[in-house]
């Protein structure tokens, strides 16, 4: 247990501690858990293979693949489901297969596939953080994984056309949707107040559609309508993502902030109040 | 989730010609196949619909999506359960009406799970486990078929099913996590079982239909080896489950049980 963790993932943006959604399926179940994990976030570095990331790192192990590191935690006494049920348990298994079977196909494909999204966003982000000439090849296959992943597990054999199945995908991912906000309600998490696995599961798949800014975004629209997902996903970035987000900054703002009050214990506040207002609004838009 | 019929295809009442396609039982089908087919039969039994079952070798290409089992109602040809449902409700039967938002979600899912899991493994089985390819399946594909098509055909089709488990990150694994993943997925449906005779209760759904088709063609079809079907004999509930939904739908009809054995 005291064997420190370290996981390797895509970074992050738009606001979210990474675009990636296994990493950040992984990112949220050891925030949920309380599992002390360093991120290790890939950057311009070479280092080694990419395309198993997430990966989790202890001193004899490696682990990859959303499952099997979730499954690793548990083991190592971070468990996040320790308060459900039997049948709340074989939920979060259920559920978790709609999301890979019915929101996932979209969600490939509104990242890697559709040329509008893929050519102006997906590809110059992955590119800028994979080193040359790295970069020339691996967003067009993780492309082309996720074209085949789509038509393989919902085209048609033997010839697979894709405008067959992208209307049928879009379908299911609205309708996958529907259902996650039934479920949800107006409950905090779905089991209750604690967040759980299934918790993180939905974060991860949801949140980058939720928050990455992309030209085509019929899902993204149909995403904002069910404001209790949205209320969902920002309420778990606020309350466990936040502090990371400021990075290096988070000290310097915390510091702008003990100087306020202070300023307000002495009564000085309302000298110094523009002075201080400039220079922590500067300190946030740097920080974010 | 699937396409609004036109009101011509609601208002004409269920044929009684109506037919399912699937290949043939005694030497042909293969377990996955033979757990979709046998799904559509109990959604159908639990609707009150008669259906009549033709075996034909080319079903697979006879299908409109490629997929066994089709129907053929009237002048519309349905393919898979999922379809099938839809097209069922547009002609004003339903399982699952009764149940309210969040139980149909809950409904949906544990499909879900049963495709992801079970019909996974299945077809991991099937296809990826040089034990059972060569021994049951290649030969049972294509035996309809004379040398040297019934090679290529099963050869294609494993090529095609390999790529696909490569594609859902299956391709790694081995037999040992197969099964460990059948067993949790069975896990699951027992626990979500519990003590009801269905999943929702009293009443059977799609979902009653779909585990019925998937668990008794475990229990009854003979593989290389009884580990898959160990798995599921662990739980009780759904032994008794099957028991129930093949005692109450096609013994108590007078249709025999659609085991098949593989020689």
């Amino acid at each position: 247990m005291a064997a420190p963790l370290e996981l390797s993932c895509w970074g992050g943006g738009w606001g979210l501690p990474s675009v990636h959604s296994e990493s950040l399926v992984v990112m949220a179940y050891a925030k949920f858990s309380g599992a002390p994990l360093k991120v290790n976030v890939i950057d311009n570095t070479w280092r080694g293979s990419r395309g198993d990331v997430p990966i989790l790192t202890t001193e004899d192990n490696i682990v990859s693949q959303p499952a099997k590191i979730l499954n690793f935690l548990r083991k190592q006494k971070y468990n996040a489901d320790y308060e459900l049920s039997a049948r709340q348990g074989a939920d979060t298994l259920a559920y978790i297969a709609l999301l890979e079977e019915k929101l996932l196909p979209a969600v490939l494909h509104t990242f890697w596939v559709e040329n509008d999204n893929y050519f102006t966003v997906t590809k110059p982000w992955f590119a800028s953080r994979i080193p040359f000439p790295l970069s020339l090849i691996l967003p067009g296959r993780m492309s082309k994984g996720a074209l085949n992943r789509i038509l393989l597990t919902r085209g048609e054999p033997p010839l697979y056309h894709l405008q067959e199945v992208e209307a049928q995908i879009y379908r299911d991912a609205k309708e996958c949707l529907n259902l996650l906000s039934h479920r949800l309600g107006t409950s905090q998490f779905f089991f209750g107040d604690m967040p759980s696995t299934l918790d993180a599961y939905v974060f991860g798949f949801l949140a980058p559609l939720y928050k990455v800014r992309f030209p085509k975004v019929q899902l993204q629209e149909h995403l904002k309508q069910l404001s209790n997902l949205c209320r969902f996903c920002d309420d778990i970035l606020n309350s466990y993502f936040r502090h990371s987000l400021g990075g290096k900054l988070a000290p310097l703002q915390l510091s702008f902030i003990c100087v306020e009050y202070l300023h307000i214990l002495l009564g000085l506040y309302k000298q110094n109040s523009l002075l201080i207002e400039e220079v922590c609004a500067l300190s946030l838009n740097a920080g974010l | 989730m699937g396409k609004s019929y036109p009101q011509t295809i609601a208002a004409e009442p269920w044929p009684e010609n109506a037919t399912l396609y699937q290949q043939l039982k005694g030497e042909q089908i293969l377990l996955s196949d033979n757990a979709a087919s046998l799904a559509v039969q109990a959604f159908l039994q639990m609707c009150n619909l008669p259906i009549k079952v033709v075996c034909r070798a080319n079903a697979e290409y006879m299908s409109p999506s490629g997929k066994v089992p089709f129907i053929h109602v009237g002048n519309q040809v349905v393919s898979e359960l999922g379809p099938i449902v839809q097209f069922v409700k547009a002609k004003g039967h339903s399982l699952s009406d009764g149940l309210d938002e969040v139980q149909k979600a809950e409904m949906k899912a544990y499909m879900e799970l049963v495709n992801n899991m079970l019909l996974t493994a299945e077809l991991y089985l099937q296809w990826c486990d040089e034990a059972t390819v060569g021994e049951i399946t290649h030969a049972r594909y294509g035996s309809p078929y004379p040398w040297p098509l019934n090679h290529i055909l099963a050869y294609q089709k494993q090529w095609e099913v390999r790529r696909k488990m490569k594609a859902i990150g299956w391709g790694k694994k081995t037999l040992d996590q197969v099964l460990e993943d059948v067993d949790q997925c069975c896990q699951a449906l027992s626990q979500r079982l519990g003590t009801q005779p269905y999943f929702f209760n009293k009443q059977p759904t799609e979902l009653d239909a779909l585990v019925f088709g998937h668990l008794y063609t475990i229990l009854t079809t003979q593989l290389t080896s009884d580990e898959l079907s160990e798995k599921v004999k662990n739980y009780s509930n759904l032994l008794a489950f099957c028991r129930r939904i093949e005692q109450h739908y096609f013994e108590d009809r007078g249709k025999g049980s659609s085991s098949i054995r593989l020689s």
